[in-house]
């Protein structure tokens, strides 16, 4: 048992020094990168937060959805609503996304969150093609396949304004909204909670003997994934100024189970990895080949048969062995 | 008022007729659920391919007829090695095999999409008759699907229900592993019943190419309509998905009367829903 306890320690640690590098890597990075490196870095910065709130739905206990584009779709509209409508700066406008998260969240996850694996992954799934059906034909509400597109207003702070338009500015309020939700996320992971998580992953019937409520615990997890999923479109949305009935598409949905894949389940940080890796691909590769996405189909099918850990669980498992 | 009767029950029969295309495919994905235990994400890609493939047959034979048997040929062949050599690796480990599957959906809409390209076509009504029906002139064509496919459900229920191999197929799905303990070749089972399925689904594709536009998406919106059938019907339950699929494509095809396509199709998302919250496992299972 002893043994146990310090390798769980011990690989939790191996995860924190990676983050920790990886986000004073990013610090330093903002500096020196090249306008159109430092856009990419800042999506791939963006992704991570919806890799992380992925994580704690597949990674953590067990919860495979491809309903995440309704969380990442409301978010962004969350944050486009508040500001075109209700006039707000733009730290409310990301409360907003939050909350739309957490409200989708809540209503999708009451209805599926106890059913069993199969049917999860199948009535997710109709959930994202409704929401897509449905923000594709409102074109009032949403603009459709055009878009909205909106102006930000300045951010705000004790000592000065700044402007989102600055590409400097967008990069570190980014990446600040990343160790943000990193900080907050590993800190749930790490509390008691994160440990009924991890233990309904292991094994579900065994903590319902003990006296758990696996529901009530899935479906928080499920809330707080939908919740930083909503705060990635969000951010999404006020890095591009911009937003459509495309950012409830699948690749949304299939995208986080991929990031998740490579980089490794149920790290948190590990992820990150993946959406790098996954962002660079789509960056070189499709500019390459019209049809890349057959190799996107080929690399999913090839990293469920190599490894289920990602490449996080290998270093770990490389490390205790 | 009889104009508006013959119109209502118009849209029914296309509905019901549409159901029963529906309910091949569907039925299709319930019988790889209850063998494999795992949602085909790729199935309605393989009702495009069915389709694409007959688009072909029908330029290139010249006959839609010949499309009907080449297709579910040219599937198996397809569909064994794929369950063979793709799938297997990830038995048991469910949502790995799920995300597989839609690893499977990317490359089949990307292969369509290059060889066939990104524009709707048409194929030609290949039965150019029409029927009086209550004074509105219907096309013979849909008729002859409603035959095909009740054929089809027939045969099918024959060889589940009627020969020893789909004694097999059901004692499989009842329970897996005590079906291998009692001798049960599995592994043949297997790829029988992900073929059958897959043969459903183009099949399908096959039927409703001539109604529908021949498209490399055509297979999402369909997908979702079996998706929201199998939970309604319940996965797994043979009657049920079939009660559900000309149900729920009935009620859609009258709601299409006053309401658009988006909004028929929300509806029945609700009603889904409703089911969802009463029945969990769906209306059919015991």
């Amino acid at each position: 048992m002893n043994m146990l306890i310090e390798k769980g320690t011990e690989k939790g640690s191996t995860v924190t020094y990676f983050a920790i590098v990886f986000l004073l890597l990013l610090l330093v990075l903002g500096m020196v990168l090249p306008k159109g490196a430092r856009s990419l870095v800042i999506q791939m910065m963006i992704f991570s937060v919806l890799a992380m709130g992925y994580d704690l739905s597949l990674g953590f206990t067990n919860q495979c959805s491809l309903g995440h584009s309704v969380f990442f779709g409301a978010g962004a509209y969350g944050a486009i609503f508040s500001i075109m409508y209700l006039k707000v700066g733009l730290l409310p406008s990301l409360f907003f996304s939050f909350a739309a998260g957490f409200f989708l969240a809540v209503i999708t996850g009451l209805i599926s969150v106890r059913l069993s694996e199969a049917y999860f992954v199948i009535v997710t799934a109709i959930f994202f093609a409704i929401f897509h059906l449905l923000a594709m034909d409102l074109t009032w509400l949403t603009g459709g396949d055009d878009g909205l597109s909106i102006q930000l207003p300045a951010l705000s702070l004790g000592f000065g304004k700044l402007s989102l338009y600055n590409p400097l500015v967008n990069y570190y309020f980014v990446l600040a909204f990343l160790a943000l939700s990193y900080l907050v996320l590993n800190r749930i992971v790490k509390s008691p909670l994160g440990k009924i998580f991890i233990s309904i992953r292991e094994n579900q019937k065994r903590i319902q003997f003990l006296g758990y409520n696996v529901y009530r615990y899935k479906l928080i997890a499920f809330i707080l994934s939908g919740m930083f999923s909503g705060l990635s479109g969000g951010l999404y949305a006020l890095t591009l100024r911009y937003g459509s009935a495309d950012f409830f598409s699948f690749h949304w949905s299939i995208m986080p189970v991929v990031w998740c894949l490579i980089g490794g389940l149920g790290t948190l940080a590990g992820p990150w990895i993946g959406a790098v890796i996954m962002s660079l691909f789509q960056y070189y590769v499709s500019a390459w080949w019209t049809y890349y996405l057959i190799l996107f189909g080929i690399i999913i099918l090839l990293i469920l048969r190599i490894s289920r850990k990602g490449i996080m669980g290998y270093i770990m498992g490389r490390r205790l062995a | 008022m009889p104009e508006i009767v013959s119109t209502v029950l118009f849209l029914l029969v296309n509905g019901l007729i549409w159901g029963l295309i529906i309910s091949l495919i569907a039925l299709g994905l319930t019988l790889i659920f209850g063998v494999m235990g795992i949602v085909n994400m790729a199935h309605g890609d393989i009702y495009m391919a069915g389709a694409v493939l007959s688009f072909y047959v029908v330029t290139i034979l010249g006959s839609f007829w010949l499309s009907l048997v080449l297709i579910p040929a040219i599937i198996i062949l397809i569909a064994a090695p794929m369950e063979r050599f793709v799938l297997r690796p990830y038995e048991g480990y469910h949502s790995s095999t799920m995300i597989a599957t839609v690893g499977i959906s990317f490359i089949i809409e990307q292969i369509a999409l290059g060889t066939y390209g990104g524009i709707p076509k048409k194929i030609m009504n290949p039965w150019p008759m029409s029927f009086n029906f209550l004074g509105v002139d219907y096309p013979g064509y849909r008729v002859l699907i409603a035959g095909i496919s009740i054929l089809i459900l027939i045969g099918l229920w024959v060889f589940l229900y009627k020969t020893s191999y789909g004694i097999l197929v059901r004692a499989s799905m009842q329970d897996r592993e005590m079906a291998s303990a009692m001798g049960i070749d599995v592994n043949k089972v297997l790829i029988t019943t992900f073929v059958m399925g897959s043969v459903l689904a183009a099949v399908g594709g096959v039927l409703a190419a001539p109604i529908n536009q021949v498209f490399y998406l055509m297979g999402n919106d369909v997908i979702l309509l079996c998706f929201i059938v199998v939970i309604v019907g319940g996965l797994g339950s043979l009657k049920g998905t079939l009660i559900a699929a000309l149900s729920l494509c009935s009620l859609e095809g009258m709601m299409a009367s006053v309401l658009s396509p988006t909004q028929a199709r929300a509806a029945i998302f609700v009603i889904m829903v409703i089911v969802l919250m009463r029945r969990p496992q769906g209306l059919f299972t015991e």
